[in-house]
């Protein structure tokens, strides 16, 4: 049963230089007691990825949209005023990137973190330092923590002490974005182990931020890599690790340095794209090194192949292709003298369906028209490879597609 | 694939002849003074505390550690960028412990560091050029057309092509990792025998991460460079040094050649530092990894005996807490400084 299901997730930020796609048409889901790992390079999109999640949205937004079901319900069609009463804290914290930073220092601790209850659930302020106090334990820490300043308290006690202060509302889904970055590896697997205690006790669901492949393995039931705003891998961490498909997976688990292994790591050439100016296509062609013509396909080629194939249908005599949105053409076929439009739809119908078997840009024929004596056909492609499915694996690459794969071969 | 170790050469073939260690570290002591006021003395912080170190030309030590275990500034005061509190300081077996800065411009140009955050350690202001003109203007080297001819190949050597492209840039129309690699050819402009790379790759991507390290190990096989490599990551340690040392608490606790370290690490506190780093492997969800409990001592008032007996799990009471282990060669070439290693 999925806490949190995400759906076509989009937000972009608005720039000078143009809409900044940090989330890109992202979908997950997590279940109960479950943890998703979101693993990428710097700039990819996972910290966006929360804060789309959380709403907490800076000005400049440009496009937010699509769906966030929190135990079925869609909390994306709260208003701001619903969403902070009923949702953020109660039902999903955040442990902040840099959390050591995350704290006041002017506020004892043990007040920080009866706030939320106090302005959330009108617990009187005794009450709530005793449910703070509470939290301090349930984290490994003393209780006399409540009455410190965060000066007082080292780097790993602090850490706790945000962990502490996402628990206090007692949600189901906690967002660890990056929780042990700038910590030391010794603390680090303190926190670890504790937060992995935490989400035994309380069948806590985490989303599990990083950019460390072998941090992400210690909390990770399922593992996303993502790339450019986008997830280009999902699936279990049992099957991500030791047999990734994306190109890209596959670099990135190379790339890492091994402590137990003499197996030398190798660097992916090249750099990420900038948001504003994502590759059309797979997002990773130009890194890629298992690229063929189709990875890099744009709107614009695709039309062109598009008006060859209209083109070539017998009986038609003129084809124009217009792009509607979302991947979705329109096609305007002049059927031949004595022809039928019915009849030129007859022919395209076979065509496309022998090209959705061989070319995975088309995908299918949505709706066919006959209007004055034209075929209006509408057709739905892939600008960019969309997830292939084996078992609970789905990795958007061309390459796992059958066409693909002989693509690689040839 | 061959492993690393096998890629690099070794050690002891490298140079018969050189009779002195390039950089020597004899008993080093960096004290600094903190506090103080009119009723108050003021205090050591005990950042590097009795530490000898010595570093072949051509070879690769890493220095791992934690921050706060005095890493940074034994990386300091290997370059004389400090003045060591006590004991000494040899650069191919010339006494440097307290010679003066101004005597110390032929240092400057055989030594260098290539620092941390890439961000802040060049200048926003200048273009490319003017960055990596400075050292060469600082020592007055070359005419103009030498020194061009100098930046340009100096950043072809770090792979920033085309050189007459990148020269005029500024730091902040690169990445990080493209920052990193001119912080890198700054370092190399001047042709020098020891660098320091203090976590030269902390702040980038995994991926970056490997090709600047790549790019070191070029530069060292190209030209024979000693690297002090100061990181609190120790499998870029393993995979890109030929010793390593391990510091805590201001304190070489082990020291060896890398596959001896990490295969059979001596010190408990090795032992532990390396059980608390995940390698990326789906086991791990399933079980709680052994990590110590406690943080490393403050530098002011180390814990006496062995710095690391209240945090050890095998200390001895008696021992452990009253005597000082002495570092002490267990294997060759593998130093631990434990009571209780054998």
């Amino acid at each position: 049963m999925a806490i949190l299901d995400v759906r076509d997730l989009r937000y972009y930020y608005r720039t000078r230089r143009g809409p900044v796609k940090a989330v890109d048409s992202v979908s997950f889901s997590i279940d109960a007691g479950k943890t998703l790992a979101v693993v990428g390079e710097s700039g990819c999109g996972k910290t966006s990825t929360a804060t789309a999640i959380l709403r907490l949205l800076p000005r400049n937004v440009d496009t937010y949209e699509g769906q966030v079901l929190l135990d079925d319900h869609d909390i994306m069609a709260y208003s701001d005023e619903e969403f902070r009463k009923e949702v953020r804290w109660r039902r999903i914290s955040i442990v902040f990137q840099g959390a050591m930073n995350a704290l006041s220092p002017t506020i004892r601790c043990g007040l920080q973190l009866a706030e939320p209850l106090i302005v959330h659930q009108d617990v009187d302020k005794g009450e709530a330092l005793a449910v703070a106090r509470e939290g301090l334990r349930s984290v490994g820490l003393p209780e006399d923590v409540a009455l410190r300043y965060p000066h007082e308290l080292s780097g790993g006690m602090k850490q706790r002490v945000v962990i502490a202060m996402a628990l206090v509302m007692k949600p189901k889904l906690v967002i660890l974005d990056e929780p042990t970055s700038a910590l030391d590896v010794m603390t680090q697997a303190n926190i670890i182990n504790l937060l992995k205690r935490l989400q035994r006790e309380a069948s806590l669901s985490y989303l599990f931020i990083t950019h460390d492949l072998g941090l992400a393995s210690e909390l990770a039931d399922d593992v996303a890599i993502m790339y450019a705003g986008r997830f280009i891998e999902v699936g279990p961490a049992s099957r991500v690790y030791p047999s990734p498909r994306h190109p890209y997976t596959q670099r990135l688990i190379q790339s890492v340095p091994l402590l137990r292994s003499e197996v030398a790591p190798d660097f992916i050439p090249g750099a990420p794209p900038d948001l504003t100016k994502v590759p059309e296509g797979c997002p990773f062609h130009p890194r890629c090194p298992a690229a063929f013509n189709l990875c890099g396909w744009s709107v614009v080629d695709l039309q062109g192949f598009l008006e060859q194939r209209s083109r070539s249908t017998p009986g038609a005599t003129h084809a124009g292709s217009t792009y509607e949105a979302k991947g979705a053409w329109k096609l305007v076929i002049t059927p031949r003298k004595g022809m039928g439009p019915s009849a030129v739809v007859q022919e395209l119908q076979a065509l496309v369906a022998r090209d959705a078997a061989t070319t995975p840009v088309l995908t299918a024929v949505e709706s066919i028209a006959e209007r004055s004596g034209r075929a209006i056909v509408t057709l739905r492609t892939a600008e960019r490879p969309g997830f292939t499915s084996d078992d609970s694996r789905r990795a958007a690459c061309w390459l796992l597609t059958e066409t693909g794969g002989s693509h690689a071969a040839a | 694939m061959l492993p690393l170790e096998a890629e690099l050469p070794p050690v002891e073939a490298l140079d018969e002849s050189a009779e002195y260690p390039q950089v020597q570290l004899d008993h080093l002591r960096m004290w600094f003074q903190v506090g103080g006021g009119l009723f108050r003395n003021p205090v050591a912080v005990k950042a590097v505390d009795d530490v000898s170190l010595a570093l072949w030309k051509g070879e690769t030590v890493a220095i791992v550690g934690e921050s706060g275990s005095g890493k940074t500034t034994l990386g300091r005061a290997a370059l004389r960028l400090l003045e060591p509190t006590d004991g000494r300081l040899l650069y191919a077996g010339m006494d440097i412990t307290h010679a003066w800065q101004r005597d110390l411009m032929w240092l400057r140009r055989t030594a260098g560091i290539i620092p941390q955050d890439p961000y802040s350690s060049v200048n926003p202001t200048f273009p490319i050029y003017r960055i990596l003109e400075e050292p060469l203007a600082v020592h007055r080297i070359g005419t103009h057309a030498e020194r061009t001819e100098r930046i340009y190949r100096a950043l072809e050597s770090v792979k920033l092509i085309p050189p007459e492209l990148f020269q005029m840039k500024f730091p902040h129309q690169l990445s990080g990792g493209q920052r990193q690699r001119v912080a890198v050819a700054r370092a190399m402009i001047l042709g020098p025998e020891f660098i320091v790379a203090d976590e030269p790759v902390s702040m980038l991507d995994a991926s970056v991460r490997i090709s600047i390290l790549k790019l070191l190990r070029q530069l060292q096989e190209a030209s024979g460079i000693t690297f002090l490599y100061i990181t609190h990551d120790l499998a870029t340690a393993r995979h890109f040094s030929h010793r390593v040392g391990i510091m805590y608490a201001g304190k070489l606790t082990e020291l060896g050649p890398v596959g001896a370290v990490l295969g059979e690490p001596l010190h408990p506190y090795t032992q532990a530092l390396i059980e608390a780093i995940p390698d990326p492997d789906p086991e791990n969800r399933g079980r709680e990894r052994p990590a110590l409990p406690g943080e490393p001592p403050l530098l002011t008032t180390p814990p006496p005996g062995c710095r690391f007996h209240p945090r050890c799990p095998i200390a001895k009471a008696g021992l452990c807490d009253v005597e000082e282990p002495p570092l002490r060669e267990l294997r060759p070439g593998h130093l631990v400084a434990c009571h209780l290693a054998s």
